[in-house]
């Protein structure tokens, strides 16, 4: 099998999912090398981290996420393949650290003071990673200052925050106009079964994601 | 005032599988096998790890003022809106209650999403809610019977949260149930640990019945339920 033949397989696997050999996940794949062999014989023949990453899982991912906004696929098996992604990622890990590989961008996100709902939120933060942005999970019940403490470390990152209650939804409206008001900057998206698309205009938030795909559609819009 | 813990037992509770689904956005229909079974074997899994536990207390002659929209309960004043107050306002008497499903499936949602397997965790978390749901259900048919014997019905129930009621009232709902809180904690931020859990009011009274309303009755279009119901 020559590279291409080999990214075009591994993009396959994280398309449909193939976390690796012995996952039962598709089952017309069973049996057959998965993300996680396919990445280490990638990595093996020589192929660069960077074409692995836009040529056979960035790619794989924008399918994925096409097909989940054309309502082909739904959140399983975006799941499932945000999944198979991460298995390849972990190869690609040191490669990251080193610098010869770059993440798209940062994303910090968190659940909002008041609520300690973290499935939505760890949802997002699951496929964002998957679609190559480095994520950074403060938690559940996060209060202002801890936003704000990890904008100043990262102040070149985006930031989502999550809420599933009305009544934490004012905790959101508060933690958008004080992060705001230190970082005029910052572009802020919120979400969560209660947020709107106009909630969000009504708060100041600079994108709302009515799901998971949304989110990464406004952040790789950020970078294109 | 009757105070009750109730017995249901495991075997008693009953998941949807459709309303997995649709916790997920599909249908049935969307569903392949592959995930069914798994939905299907995380539903085991979730009836074997629940820790149902319901309690509730009724309290007699509750004043309802309908210009302050409040619940007076025990010289504790609800402030519960509009929605709530004037669904109630026929009560001769109300429950108030505690149910859940214990902390294990949560703990169990938990510990696959920090493993990498979000979907597993996400029909675990979703299980979760649903047993909590039916739990509540079955505890509400428990008041239901009990108070149909002295020829009274049941009003629908509400939760802090909802219809406008302020979470944050759940606390003076715990503190009305003090000796009785299922082993259910409240956060400094009045939201419930385990989290699969629900609390609520329910009114009782010879003029009341349960409402097959969906979200008509109230205005609070940001509400999850108003989406998961349209």
């Amino acid at each position: 099998m020559d590279s291409a033949e080999l990214l075009k397989k591994l993009s396959e696997c994280v398309e449909m999912g193939k976390v690796n050999k012995d996952a039962p996940f598709p089952p017309a794949m069973k049996g057959m090398d998965g993300a996680d062999e396919l990445t280490r014989q990638a990595l093996e023949m020589g192929i660069k981290p960077i074409e692995i990453l836009n040529d056979a899982l960035i790619a794989a991912m924008e399918k994925v996420g096409e097909k989940f906004s054309q309502k082909k696929i739904f959140v399983p098996q975006m799941l499932i393949s945000a999944k198979a992604m991460n298995a390849s990622m972990e190869h690609l890990k040191p490669f990251f650290q080193s610098g010869e590989v770059k993440r798209k961008g940062k994303f910090i996100i968190g659940t909002v003071a008041g609520d300690l709902h973290d499935i939505g939120k760890n949802l997002v933060a699951m496929i964002v990673e998957g679609a190559g942005w480095e994520v950074i999970d403060l938690g559940v019940d996060v209060k202002t200052p801890k936003f704000l403490q990890a904008i100043a470390e990262h102040p070149e990152a985006i930031v989502g925050l999550s809420a599933l209650l009305t009544t934490t939804m004012q905790s959101m409206k508060n933690t958008v106009n004080e992060i705001h008001a230190q970082y005029p900057n910052i572009k802020l998206i919120v979400g969560g079964a209660p947020v709107t698309d106009a909630f969000s205009k009504e708060i100041g938030a600079n994108a709302y994601a009515h799901d998971p795909q949304s989110a990464v559609s406004y952040l790789n819009a950020q970078v294109a | 005032m009757l105070n009750k813990e109730l017995h249901i037992k495991p075997e008693h509770l009953h998941v949807d599988i459709e309303n997995i689904l649709k916790g997920m956005g599909m249908q049935i229909t969307d569903a392949d096998s592959y995930l069914m079974e798994l939905i299907d074997n995380s539903i085991s899994t979730g009836l074997q790890l629940v820790q149902p536990k319901a309690c509730f207390a009724i309290f007699e002659n509750p004043q309802f003022d309908l210009t302050k929209k409040t619940i007076t309960i025990e010289g504790k004043i609800f402030k519960t809106g509009a929605v709530v107050c004037s669904m109630l306002k026929r009560s001769e008497a109300i429950a108030l209650f505690i149910a859940t499903a214990g902390p294990q499936i949560e703990n169990l949602s938990k510990k696959e999403m920090a493993a990498g397997n979000g979907l597993e965790g996400l029909i675990f978390d979703l299980v979760g809610s649903e047993l909590a749901e039916n739990l509540s259900e079955l505890l509400h048919l428990r008041i239901a019977e009990l108070v149909n014997t002295k020829g009274q019905n049941v009003s629908n129930r509400f939760s802090p949260g909802y219809c406008n009621w302020p979470v944050t009232e759940q606390l003076m709902l715990f503190e009305l149930l003090s000796n009785m809180q299922c082993g259910v904690s409240l956060s400094p931020s009045s939201l419930m640990t385990p989290v699969k859990s629900v609390s609520g009011i329910i009114g009782i009274g010879k003029n009341l019945r349960r409402a097959s309303y969906k979200c008509n009755i109230c205005n609070d279009k940001h509400c999850i339920m108003r989406r998961q119901n349209s």
